[in-house]
Order: structure tokens, then C-alpha cells, then sequence
């Protein structure tokens, strides 16, 4: 026996609903649409415009064969400008078209309900771009005003339109923020991805590349972008020693500086001679793309990632995400020699540009009999003594920029002073390196770390001194400070002016938009630590506080299993008790039934209150009168159709003089 | 094909199991359904469906890609849909209903039941649907601590007692990813009166040297004294088709000769066998007796309405017919 139940005809949405929604989407699309190449974006902000039309004007509508026709044009776009529809970006683009396309053929109330599912998903997608506080706040709102769109659409709230929805809304997700809160500590993470669709990094990062040349460090400088945040175990070292090393470059055609091939040789020597003044620390470094990670000058230890050659750190793979590793440095140290092979490639040099002016230079230093340090130490007094100058705005060098910038423009960043000091040791007869990196770091007091921008990035060079290995020499520090050309630095810097600019000239400003850096910097070091960091291990070391180490993750399912339910208990209790008020008419006729219980004549459990009246009225028919009376005013009242609003003050007249006695 | 009523008759026997099997919210003795917390279903809507696959595919995806913002986005719509469910249910969770029958009406029209609904407790529900076997009410929403009613229609085929049957109460409230639904079988019975018939033999008039007189054939016989309203079961025969015409509705022609007279309409005085066939025919000419005016009394085996004229006795009188052979139906 099926019975053919009656349906209520699936609401058509209306205009106001699907305004909202396409909104919301447009809402959801925009942080997306600034990761896609331009002509993605122009598709679908044309698909948003012809929705919105079509929204005014039901004429702009398009018909089903246009729409088919759109499709494969977007389908087209997308393959055009990423060539696949599988990796990260093209698969966000064909995904974003299709989504746009969608919203152009909202006919039932599912269509609206699967737009706003898939905007779910596409805001989830975004999170694959980035992850920063604000887009998630943001994007918050956006899933808010999808919630709020689906208690619309399901309708019948009652008072209003979007009141009821948002009401319905807020409350949900202020009961659901605490479930969130254990799913995401207590949910098994993966410690390894279980498959790879290839979603690489395709987008340009800002960061060093593995070549030097004048302009290239400069560039970077004026970028405001965070490079990476340490935070140190012990007391950092003072602001001087904070050498950030990253890249060793060997080679130059006496333009460009290039790693080269060293003859390393063998197995990685990381031997040190002597090694003092040891420093723990933890990096977390911004996306770069690249594997090299940026340790103070020298680490003797790491964990979470690699040594490589000439005492630098590697990571396992391309930094995508940010990446957090833990170091020991020794600020001082003696490195043990290198092979005579290595010797003479860090000798090399290209012939063609070294002129006689520079042979002269260096043989005015060697020439009075100096050994090498004499030589070093000269050369620096050089760089000091005549008129160099620091600038971020150097003139144009011509062929041979070594040589124009010694002799001719004397002006330059880090890179002309470390390119030409290595030159010269190189002529001199001494070994040299030049070191990419960073120099200095911005203490952070209100998170307790230190900041390293993209503006601190700096070049400098390691010469190779008989007896005491590799020594750091910074030519760029010799220049005498008078020299220092502050005016460009704070032109093209602002507030994400290196510190060792030392800014005296509106010297509050740049100290409160300083502050105001640290401040957001330090919410957002919180955001990494807290949210986009938290992994497996974070876990079980949870797990291992509360003594459950052992369980593993079975222990930590267990754990949020119960966790969960009995949150879910505590938010459901809530909803249970909350709203339980009295009525006042079922008060009265508690109280009624009350002063009958003293009687003995209490209802049973189960019986109605016309069956207890009865059962009254027949046990004691004296009191007939007024229980009937009472029920004659209490059941239109209470279950009639048109209650009586004067039926509780009626109750209470009645009950005031209603007080059975037991009979003698 | 040979099979094919075989599995008819299986697939009977399981919906009949099952459906012997579900929970149902009966009738308090003061005749309100209360929903209990055992009588409630609920299943994910094919919505509800889709969203929880695509939940999955963002879990898998943000778990695989170590995303922890996407895992965080995912656990909120999870745990909003997972309240959500929750809410579906508490909608439900302790609703009073109510059933009122109607007036009765002629078997083969639809017999109406007003639904009243109150929530217990201040908390508000929305988006009510009640649904009876053949027709379903606009979803309500009851304010906290108030009523709220609506209308169910019925088809009646048989005379007597018409109950209102099986109502499924359902809602998706708040966000449509889960249904949750209670059958409940609220107490009411709208009365059924035999269908009255196309034509009848006239009965007999009564009173000093009348004789049988065929009532309601004279057009034009009698003389017209006006109009009124038409009532259902009046002859079409007397309707004021020119009126009906210029849309003035429809109005019974009434004619002077009928009224004071006095008639008995009799069970014994028909021939048709088939006893159902011989109600309804008794019913037409109680339907032309009212009509006409007249002071008429009925009878039936082992019943007897006396003489009395007017909207009152029509009603008695056709509920004797309802409920005539009815074991119980005095009791109502």
C-alpha cells in the first residue's frame, strides 16, 4: 500500500534571492579573480555583469544555445591562457567560469542551493592561493551570507525577509564555532600529502634569485614584503652580527655574480675549526619557491632542514608554504681550509675586465709588503676614506660596472660594493666569495620575534685568510656614514626602511608606522603559529600533555570523538533549555492541578485534562462548579482557535478562591 | 509479466510491514497530538546530499594538501550541518496539533479539517508542512508560545464517518539539508452525508386528503415568490439560470404552492434494492423536501424523525441517513 503523498511545488526563487546570491558569489570570486591571469577575469566579470543585467532586465537573458556557446568559450579561455585545466590556476579558472556561468541559469530553488554548495568549495580553493588572516575573514563573511542564503531559500521563518535568515544564521555558526574548534585540533592531519595533482606554484614569487648583478638586490629592497620570522631561544645577538646567509656565489664574468661549479669534491665538509658563541633559534620562512633557507652566519645544526656545501641550509623540497626549521648558529667561528682546488676557483676571474687602473689600486695596497689581512683591511679603509656613496638610486654603469663604479660613479648599493671588493681580493691574490642574504632583523615586542624583510636583503663577502678560513667581510658597512643617502632609502621605503638606515628625520612617524607594522605582523606570526601551522605533530604533542602519548592516533580519534560529542551535548543542552519559558496558561493549570494533588486528586501521568477533570468531578461532585468552570476557560485557551487574551486573568480570579479541602 | 502481479503483491506486503513497523504521534485523550521524541525521522534532502559530498571532496582535498584553512572551512560547514540536523529536529520536538473537522458534507466532495499547531516552549518554528494523504498546507511558522492553524482537504467517497486520517508534519528548517518529518494521526471525523441522488421518486404527502403529488415537476405550476441562495442539493431544475447569466451567482427559484406542506420520506416507500443506492435517493428528496419548504419527517428502519421544517431538521435528518446501519455512529 503506497500512499501517493501530496507535494508542495518547489518554490520558485525570487528576485531578491537571486540578487543575493550572485552578490555573494561576486563577493566570493573577487580575491580569486586577482590570482588569474586578466583575460580569466574579464570573462567572468562579463558573466557577472550579463547576471546582474539579465537581473534588471529579463530581455538580456540568454537562451540555452547561447549559454552552451558561452560555456565553450570559457572552457576555450581557460585552456588558451593555462594550456591544462588541471593545475592549480586552471583548474580555479575553468572552475570560476563555470560557476559564473551557472549563476546565469537560476531556475529552481536547487539551482540557487548547488551555486551556493560550489561557493563553499570555491572558497576553500582560494586558501590554495593564500592564507592570510584577513582573506580568511573575509571569506568568513562570504560563507555567512551563503548560510544565510540557504535559511532564506528554505523559507517560512516568518516577520520579514532577511532578519529571520541572518538570525537563523548567527546562531548556527555561534554554535558551531565551538565543534569547528575541536574538529580542527582533534582531526587526524596527514603527515604526507597521499597524492600530488601537481598543484604547483605557478605564480612569480618575491625573493633572491641565485644570480647577482648591479640592480638585482636594490630591486628587492624596495619590496615591503615580510622574508622570513625568527624567534631566538636565548638573547639575539646584537644587530651587527645578524647576517642572514642564503646563497654563496662563486663565479662572475665581471658583471653578473653566478653559484658556478665549485669543486667541492667528496662529502660536504662541515667541519669547523673552532665554533663559539653558540645561538638556537626557530625560522619560519615566507614562500619563496626556492629551497635555500637562510640561517645566521654559520649553522652548525638544523632541523627540518639540509646542509649544503659551503655551510648553507637547503629545504627537502621548493618552499611553497611557509616553511618553519629550527637552527644553531655559531657567531664565531673558524672554518677549516678548503681543497687547493677550491682555492683557485675562488681566484677566478674574467680577464677581459679587470683594467690597469684597478691592477694599480691593489697593487698600491700589496705593494708595501702587506699580508692578506693588511690587504683587507686596507681596501675597506679605501671604500671608506674616498668618496663612496650609498644609494638606492646608483647612476648607470657602463660595460665594465666594476671598474665605472671604482673609478667613476662611486655611488652604489650592496651589490656594487660587495661585486667590486671581491674583484679586487680576487686581483689581490686572496680567495674570495660574494654571500647573498640578509642583514638585520626588526625586533617584534609585541610577539616576541624578529622580523626580516625583503628590504633587508644585502650582499656581502667572504674572503679566505690564511689561517682563519672563510672571514666575512662587509664592504657596504666600511662606507662612512655621512655618505648614506637616506633621502632615497626613506623616498622608497617608507616605514619598510632597513633599520640600518638608522632614519633620524621624522623620526616619530616612522617609529608609529613601525609600531603599527609590528603590530599586524605580530597577528599575523599568531595566524601562522596557531591556525595555517598546526600539524600532525602539533597534535601529539598535545596528546603527549594530557598523558594520552602513547595512544598515537587512535588516541587522538578517541579523543575528539568524545571531545566532539560531548560539545555537541553541551551546545544541544542549550538548545533544549534555553527556550523552555512557561506558558502562563499551563502554569495556571499547573497550579490548578496543584491544589487538587492536595486533595489526593493529582492527574496521572498520561491523563488529558478533560479525563482528570472528570475523574474529579465524579470523586468529589461538591467541586464540580468550579472545575468545570476552570476547564470551560482553560481548554478554548489554551487549544481553541481564538484564544481568549483575558482567559489568564479569568484563571487567576477563579483560582484565588479555589481551595479544595479533604472531606471529614 | 507472468511474475509481475506476484511482485505486486510482495512489494504490498513489505509497504504494508513497514509501514506497520513506523512510529506514529496518536491522539491524547483531549484529543491533542504531542510529538515525541521517538516518533521523529529525518534523512539528509538530496541537497543535504550534495553538500556533504562536496564537504568531503574540500576534507580530502585540504587534509591532502595540508591546508589548514580549508580543513577549518570545512569543519564550520560540517558542524553547521550537523547542528542543522539537530535543529530540524527540535522544530519538531514537542509540537501540540490539533484537529477540527469541518461542517459535513455529501459524499465525493472534499471533507476540510482545520490543523491547529503550537510549539511548546518559547522557542519559534518555521517552516512547517503538514500534509494529509491527498493534499498539503503552505508551510507555517509559529511564533513561539503561539497557534497557528491551517487547512486539510479530504476526498470522501462513502457515507459516515470521514476521518482526517494520517498527517505527516515536516520540516527542513533552518538551511534544507536534512528533512525531518513525524506521522502523527490526529482525532478527527468530519460527518459524510450519501451523495444525494440525480432524481428520486417524490415521496408521499401526508395530511387530510392530499394526494401523491409529485413535488418540484410543475414548471410553472406553482406561483414564484422569489429567490435565495442555492444551497447545495437544491434541484437544478429550480436555479435562476438567467440570473446565473448576468452573474448575479446562483439562486434557487422558490415557488408559493410548495411550502406547508407536510411530507414523510420513508425507507419502506422505495423499491431500490442495492441499500446504499436507496440512502442516497432518500437524500434527494429530503434535499427537494427542505427546498420546497415543506415540513417533513423521515423514516427509516427502527428510526423516526418527526415532522419539523427548516435547515435544522435537513441536518438531522441527513445524518440519520449518514449514519444509518453504523455500528458506533451514534456515539459521536
Amino acid at each position: 500500500m503506497t500512499i501517493e503523498r501530496a507535494h508542495w511545488p518547489e518554490p520558485v526563487p525570487d528576485r531578491l534571492q537571486q540578487l543575493w546570491l550572485t552578490l555573494v558569489v561576486i563577493a566570493g570570486a573577487v580575491p580569486l579573480l586577482s590570482w588569474l591571469d586578466w583575460r580569466i577575469a574579464v570573462l567572468v566579470v562579463a558573466l557577472f555583469a550579463l547576471r546582474l543585467v539579465a537581473l534588471r532586465w529579463h530581455g538580456a537573458q540568454p537562451g540555452r544555445w547561447l549559454l552552451v556557446l558561452l560555456t565553450l568559450a570559457a572552457v576555450a579561455n581557460c585552456l588558451y591562457v593555462y594550456g591544462n585545466l588541471s593545475g592549480r590556476q586552471g583548474g580555479a579558472a575553468l572552475f570560476l567560469s563555470m560557476l559564473a556561468l551557472k549563476l546565469l541559469e537560476l531556475r529552481a530553488r536547487r539551482d540557487l542551493q548547488l551555486v551556493a554548495i560550489l561557493l563553499g568549495f570555491l572558497v576553500v580553493v582560494q586558501f590554495l592561493f593564500d592564507q592570510s588572516l584577513g582573506l580568511a575573514l573575509y571569506l568568513a563573511l562570504v560563507i555567512g551570507g551563503m548560510l544565510a542564503l540557504l535559511a532564506d531559500l528554505n523559507g517560512a521563518a516568518g516577520g520579514g525577509r532577511l532578519r529571520p535568515a541572518l538570525t537563523t544564521t548567527t546562531r548556527l555558526a555561534l554554535q558551531a564555532l565551538p565543534l569547528t574548534l575541536v574538529l580542527f585540533l582533534l582531526f587526524p592531519r596527514l603527515s604526507a600529502p597521499l597524492w600530488d595533482l601537481g598543484l604547483d606554484a605557478e605564480q612569480a614569487r618575491t625573493g633572491f634569485s641565485d644570480t647577482m648583478e648591479p640592480g638585482a638586490v636594490s630591486e628587492l629592497v624596495v619590496n615591503g614584503e615580510l622574508a622570513f620570522r625568527v624567534r631566538f631561544y636565548a638573547t639575539p645577538p646584537p644587530p651587527e652580527q645578524r647576517y642572514w646567509r642564503g646563497l654563496v656565489l662563486w663565479q662572475t664574468d665581471g658583471r653578473r655574480w653566478t653559484v658556478g661549479e665549485p669543486p667541492q669534491g667528496g662529502p660536504v665538509s662541515l667541519a669547523l675549526a673552532a665554533a663559539a658563541d653558540r645561538l638556537d633559534y626557530e625560522v619560519v620562512l615566507e614562500p619563496t619557491d626556492r629551497r635555500w633557507l637562510f640561517a645566521l652566519d654559520l649553522p652548525v645544526a638544523a632541523e627540518g632542514a639540509a646542509f649544503a656545501p659551503d655551510h648553507l641550509l637547503r629545504a627537502r623540497r621548493a618552499v611553497e608554504s611557509a616553511l618553519r626549521y629550527r637552527v644553531r648558529s655559531a657567531l664565531d667561528y673558524r672554518t677549516s681550509p678548503p681543497s687547493a682546488a677550491l682555492r683557485d676557483y675562488a681566484l677566478r676571474l674574467p680577464a677581459a675586465t679587470i683594467t690597469p687602473r684597478m691592477r694599480a689600486l691593489v697593487a698600491s695596497w700589496r705593494g708595501e709588503g702587506a699580508d692578506d689581512q693588511a690587504v683587507v683591511r686596507r681596501a675597506l679603509a679605501h671604500f671608506n676614506r674616498e668618496a663612496f656613496h650609498y644609494t638606492l638610486l646608483p647612476p648607470p654603469l657602463g660595460p665594465n660596472p666594476v671598474d665605472a663604479f671604482l673609478f667613476e660613479t662611486r655611488r652604489g648599493f650592496c651589490e656594487h660594493y660587495a661585486s667590486s671588493f671581491a674583484t679586487l681580493m680576487r686581483l689581490a691574490g686572496i680567495p674570495s666569495r660574494v654571500v647573498l642574504g640578509y642583514l638585520g632583523s626588526e625586533p617584534n615586542a609585541i610577539g616576541g620575534y624578529h622580523m626580516v624583510w625583503q628590504s633587508d636583503a644585502h650582499a656581502w663577502v667572504e674572503v679566505l685568510l690564511p689561517g682563519r678560513g672563510w672571514v666575512r667581510v662587509d664592504p657596504t658597512a666600511a662606507v662612512d656614514p655621512s655618505r648614506i643617502d637616506n633621502q632615497s632609502a626613506s623616498r622608497l621605503l617608507g616605514a619598510g626602511n632597513p633599520v640600518r638606515f638608522e632614519l633620524t628625520q621624522g623620526a616619530w612617524l616612522a617609529q608609529l608606522a613601525r609600531g603599527a607594522r609590528q603590530f599586524a605582523d605580530s597577528i599575523d606570526a599568531a595566524w601562522q603559529d596557531w591556525v595555517l601551522d598546526f600539524s600532525a605533530e602539533d597534535q601529539l604533542g598535545l596528546l603527549q600533555r594530557l598523558g594520552l602519548g602513547r595512544l598515537g592516533e587512535y588516541g587522538l580519534a578517541v579523543l575528539m570523538v568524545a571531545t566532539f560529542s560531548l560539545t555537541l551535548g553541551a551546545v544541544l543542552l542549550g538548545l533544549v533549555r534555553a527556550p523552555r519559558v512557561s506558558d502562563p496558561l499551563v502554569s495556571r493549570h499547573a497550579r490548578f492541578c496543584r491544589r487538587l494533588a492536595r486533595i489526593g486528586l493529582a492527574p496521572h501521568p498520561g491523563e488529558g485534562p478533560q479525563d482528570h477533570g472528570r475523574r474529579v468531578i465524579a470523586a468529589r461532585p461538591d467541586l464540580a462548579a468550579p472545575v468545570s468552570r476552570f476547564l470551560a476557560l482553560y481548554l478554548p485557551a489554551r487549544f481553541g482557535p481564538a484564544p481568549d487574551p483575558r482567559a489568564v486573568v479569568r484563571l487567576d480570579a477563579l483560582l484565588r478562591g479555589f481551595r479544595p479541602r479533604r472531606r471529614r | 509479466m507472468s511474475r509481475s502481479p506476484e511482485r505486486a503483491r510482495w512489494r504490498g506486503w513489505f509497504a504494508a510491514r513497514f509501514d506497520a513497523m513506523l512510529r506514529r504521534a496518536r491522539s491524547d485523550p483531549d484529543g491533542v497530538v504531542r510529538i515525541g521524541a521517538r516518533q521523529i525521522y529525518i534523512l539528509p534532502t538530496r541537497f543535504g546530499l550534495v553538500f556533504g559530498a562536496v564537504l568531503l571532496v574540500m576534507l580530502l582535498g585540504s587534509l591532502n594538501y595540508q591546508n589548514n584553512l580549508g580543513l577549518l572551512f570545512t569543519f564550520f560547514l560540517a558542524a553547521v550541518a550537523l547542528l542543522a540536523m539537530h535543529h530540524a529536529w527540535f522544530n519538531l520536538l514537542g509540537l501540540e496539533l490539533q484537529a477540527r473537522p469541518g461542517a459535513a458534507v455529501f459524499a465525493g466532495e472534499p471533507a476540510r479539517f482545520t490543523l491547529s499547531v503550537r510549539g511548546r516552549g518559547r522557542r519559534a518554528r518555521a517552516d512547517l508542512r503538514l500534509s494529509g494523504a491527498e493534499d498539503a498546507a503552505a508551510p507555517l511558522a509559529v511564533p513561539g508560545d503561539e497557534q497557528r492553524g491551517c487547512a486539510l482537504a479530504v476526498t470522501t467517497r462513502r457515507r459516515g464517518w470521514q476521518p482526517l486520517g494520517e498527517v505527516r508534519v515536516e520540516t527542513c528548517h533552518p538551511l534544507g539539508l536534512f528533512r525531518a518529518w513525524c506521522h502523527t494521526l490526529p482525532q478527527a471525523a468530519t460527518l459524510v452525508y450519501p451523495a444525494p441522488a440525480q432524481r428520486a421518486p417524490p415521496p408521499l404527502g401526508t395530511g387530510a386528503g392530499a394526494r401523491a403529488q409529485p413535488l418540484g415537476t410543475g414548471g410553472g405550476v406553482e406561483d414564484y415568490v422569489g429567490a435565495r441562495d442555492y444551497r447545495h442539493g437544491d434541484s437544478p431544475r429550480h436555479l435562476d439560470w438567467k440570473a446565473y447569466a448576468r452573474e448575479r451567482g446562483l439562486l434557487t427559484k422558490q415557488f408559493e404552492g410548495e411550502q406547508g406542506r407536510e411530507l414523510w420520506i420513508e425507507w419502506a416507500a422505495l423499491a431500490t434494492a442495492d441499500p446504499e443506492a436507496r440512502l442516497t435517493e432518500l437524500a434527494r428528496q429530503l434535499l427537494d423536501a427542505a427546498a420546497a419548504g415543506a415540513r417533513f419527517g423521515l423514516r427509516l428502519p427502527g428510526v423516526e424523525e418527526p415532522l419539523a421544517a427548516g435547515e435544522a431538521q435537513l441536518q438531522r435528518c441527513l445524518t440519520r441517513l449518514a449514519l444509518f446501519g453504523q455500528e458506533g455512529g451514534d456515539d459521536h
